[in-house]
C-alpha cells in the first residue's frame, strides 16, 4: 500500500480522535462515538476479510461478548478497571474458542458458521435470564464519564488501525496474501496456514470485544439484539467492502460513507432502515461483481 | 413420544422442501441464496392475502401461483446470480451471499410494511385421524404427502427431462456442458425459477401448520442452508433426509426444553457439524 494512503487514513483517524475529545456530549458526541465504534468494527473486520477473504456475517459476536462480560462484571460490583480487564480476558478466551472452531472452514461455510454463531449467542443470552437479564438485557450505572469513554474509544481506534498496518506489513501479512491466492501452494512452501488464520482472526476479534465494552460503558445498556446485532455485522462488512482501496484507508473511508448513510436512513426513513441497508449491500455486491469482471478483462 | 416423532416428521418434510430448492440453486449456480426463506415468507403472505378473496386450499394455491413463483425466481436471478457468473467460485459465492442478504433485508422490511408484525397463519380445519394412542392431524399428513410428492417430482424432473439433465450437467462441469450445446444462462434461470417454486410451496405449507413471522425469512434460510450443508450441497436426496432429521431434533428438543433452548441446540448441532465435518472439505 502506498504511504500517502496510510498517512491519509491516519489523518482522518486523528481528526476523529480530536472530534471525540471536543464533542463528548449531545448529538455530536453520540454521532462521533458511534462513528468511532463503527470504524473500530470495520477496521478489525477488514484484517481477516481483506487478507484472507474471510467474510464474516457474525463479527458482532465478539462485540456482544465484550459488552456482556463487562456488564455482568460491573453488575457484580467490580470497579471499571477490574471489570474492563476481566471482560477483555474472558471475551478474548471465548473469542479464541470461536476462532478455533471456525478457522479451518472454507469461505462460504465460514460465512454461514459465523451467522449461525451470532444466532446461538443471541438466543443463549436471551435464555440465561439470571445472568444476562434475558431479552431486556443489562443496565449498568455509568462507570466512567462520556469524555473518558470517547477518549478510550479514540485510542482503541488508533491502536486497531496500527494493528491493521503492522499486520499487513509483517511477514504474516505477506503469508496471508500467499494463502489467499493459493492455500495449498502456501502450505507446500511451509506457511503455517492454520496458525496464520487463527492469528489473523484473533487480531480482528479482540478490538471488537473492547469496542463492545466501551459501547456499554457509554450507553449503559446492552440487550441480545443490540449486542449480537446482525445490523452491526453488516455495517462492519459494508464499511470494509464498499470502498475498493487496500489497506487501512479502505475501511476508514467506507465507514465514513456508511455511518453517514446510516444516520440519514435512521432519521429520514425510520420504518425502512433495514431495507436501505439491504439496498446498500446489494449495490455493494453488484459493484463488486462489475469490479472483478473489469479486473479480469484488464480494464480496471 | 410417538406423537412428537410424528410432529417432527411433518416439520421435517417442510424443511426438506425448503432445503431441496436451496440445494438446487447452490448445486447449479454456486449461489448461497440467503433470500430463500424470505421467498417462502412472501408465498405465505400471498396465500394469506388470497384467502380474503377465495378460499383456496394450499395445494390449489400452489398450483395456481407456480407461474408467479417462477417469474419471481427469474427476476431474482438477475440480482443474485447473473452478475457473478464469470467470477471465480469462492468470490462468486461470497458476492452472491452479500447480494442475497441485501435482497432478504429489503424483503423483510417490505413484509413488515405490507403485513404488519402480526404472524402469518393460514390454518385450515381438517379432520384428525384417530388411531389407538395416536392422533394424526389430517392437514399435516396431507401437507407432508404434498411435500413428498413435490420433492419426488423434482427428482424425476432432474433425472428424466432434458432440462433437468442440462441442469445436472451444468452442476457437474460448466465448460463441458457449454461445449455440448447447453446454454448456461438459460439453464441457470430455470434452476432459480424451480428453486423459487419449491420455496413458495414450503412457505405456503409452513404457514398452514405454524404461524410465520414476517421477519423469519433469514432464520428459515439458515436452517435450510445447514440442512443443505449436512445433506450435501447440490444433491437432492441428502437434504430431504437431513430436513426430516432436523424436524425430529427440533421437535424433540422443543418437547424436552423451551423454545429458545431449541434454537440453541439446533444451531449448535448444525454449526458443530459444519465445523467438524462439512466445512473442512473443499467446496
Amino acid at each position: 500500500m502506498k504511504p500517502w494512503k496510510t498517512s491519509l487514513a491516519f489523518v482522518i483517524l486523528i481528526a476523529l480522535t480530536v472530534s471525540a475529545a471536543a464533542f463528548s456530549k449531545g448529538y455530536a458526541g453520540i454521532f462521533t462515538f458511534s462513528l468511532i465504534i463503527n470504524a473500530i468494527m470495520a477496521i478489525s473486520y477488514d484484517i481477516p476479510a481483506r487478507s484472507l477473504d474471510f467474510i464474516s456475517l457474525g463479527h458482532a459476536v465478539f462485540f456482544g461478548l465484550g459488552a456482556y462480560f463487562f456488564g455482568i462484571a460491573v453488575s457484580n460490583g467490580f470497579s471499571f478497571f477490574q471489570a474492563f480487564t476481566l471482560s477483555v480476558l474472558l471475551s478474548a478466551a471465548v473469542s479464541g474458542m470461536v476462532v478455533l472452531l471456525t478457522a479451518g472452514l472454507s469461505h462460504g461455510y465460514y460465512s454461514l458458521a459465523t451467522l449461525g454463531l451470532l444466532i446461538i449467542f443471541q438466543r443463549l443470552f436471551e435464555t440465561l435470564e439470571g445472568v444476562s437479564g434475558g431479552s431486556a438485557g443489562i443496565y449498568i450505572p455509568e462507570p466512567i464519564s462520556n469524555f473518558q469513554c470517547a477518549l478510550l474509544a479514540a485510542f482503541l481506534l488508533l491502536a486497531t488501525a496500527a494493528c491493521h498496518v503492522v499486520f499487513s506489513c509483517s511477514r504474516w501479512g505477506f503469508f496471508s496474501m500467499e494463502t489467499k491466492a493459493d492455500e495449498q501452494a502456501a502450505e507446500a512452501i511451509g506457511i503455517p496456514t492454520r496458525r496464520l488464520k487463527i492469528l489473523c482472526l484473533m487480531t480482528g476479534a479482540i478490538p471488537a470485544c473492547v469496542a463492545g465494552i466501551l459501547y456499554l460503558a457509554r450507553t449503559s445498556h446492552v440487550s441480545p439484539i443490540s449486542g449480537f446485532s446482525l445490523t452491526l455485522s453488516i455495517t462492519a462488512l459494508l464499511g470494509s467492502r464498499i470502498v475498493p482501496i487496500n489497506g487501512v484507508l479502505g475501511p476508514v473511508l467506507g465507514i465514513l460513507v456508511i455511518t453517514a448513510a446510516e444516520e440519514i436512513i435512521w432519521t429520514k426513513f425510520q420504518s425502512f432502515n433495514l431495507a436501505w441497508f439491504g439496498l446498500i449491500l446489494l449495490v455493494a455486491a453488484l459493484y463488486q461483481g462489475v469490479n472483478f469482471r473489469n479486473l479480469k478483462k484488464g480494464t480496471n | 413420544m410417538i406423537q412428537v416423532l410424528i410432529s417432527g416428521l411433518f416439520l421435517g418434510g417442510i424443511y426438506a422442501l425448503l432445503a431441496v430448492g436451496l440445494s438446487l440453486a447452490f448445486g447449479i449456480m454456486g449461489v448461497l441464496n440467503l433470500a430463500h426463506g424470505s421467498l417462502a415468507v412472501l408465498a405465505a403472505i400471498l396465500y394469506k392475502k388470497s384467502l380474503v378473496f377465495y378460499s383456496f386450499s394450499p395445494w390449489t394455491f400452489c398450483i395456481l401461483a407456480t407461474p408467479l413463483f417462477l417469474g419471481i425466481g427469474f427476476l431474482l436471478h438477475f440480482f443474485i446470480a447473473a452478475p457473478f457468473r464469470n467470477l471465480s467460485p469462492p468470490t462468486a459465492t461470497v458476492a452472491s451471499l452479500m447480494a442475497s442478504l441485501g435482497v432478504a433485508l429489503i424483503l423483510e422490511d417490505l413484509f413488515v410494511r405490507w403485513q404488519g408484525w402480526e404472524p402469518i397463519s393460514t390454518y385450515i380445519a381438517f379432520p384428525t385421524v384417530h388411531l389407538p394412542g395416536l392422533q394424526i392431524p389430517g392437514m399435516r399428513a396431507a401437507l407432508l404427502g404434498m411435500a413428498a410428492v413435490t420433492i419426488s417430482l423434482c427428482i424425476l424432473f432432474m433425472k428424466k427431462t432434458d432440462s433437468g439433465r442440462s441442469m445436472r450437467a451444468l452442476a457437474q462441469d460448466k465448460e463441458t456442458a457449454s461445449l455440448c450445446g447447453i446454454n448456461p444462462a438459460i439453464t441457470a434461470i430455470g434452476a432459480m425459477g424451480l428453486a423459487t417454486i419449491l420455496a413458495g410451496f414450503a412457505g405456503v405449507f409452513y404457514s398452514v401448520l405454524y404461524p410465520l413471522s414476517p421477519r423469519e425469512g433469514i432464520d428459515l434460510t439458515l436452517k435450510a442452508l445447514f440442512i443443505v450443508v449436512a445433506g450435501g450441497m447440490g444433491n437432492l436426496r441428502g437434504p430431504a433426509v437431513a430436513g426430516c432429521l432436523l424436524g425430529f431434533i427440533e421437535s424433540f428438543s422443543g418437547f424436552l426444553f423451551t423454545y429458545t433452548s431449541t434454537d440453541i441446540i439446533v444451531y449448535s448441532l448444525l454449526v458443530s457439524y459444519l465445523a467438524f465435518k462439512r466445512g473442512r472439505r473443499p467446496q
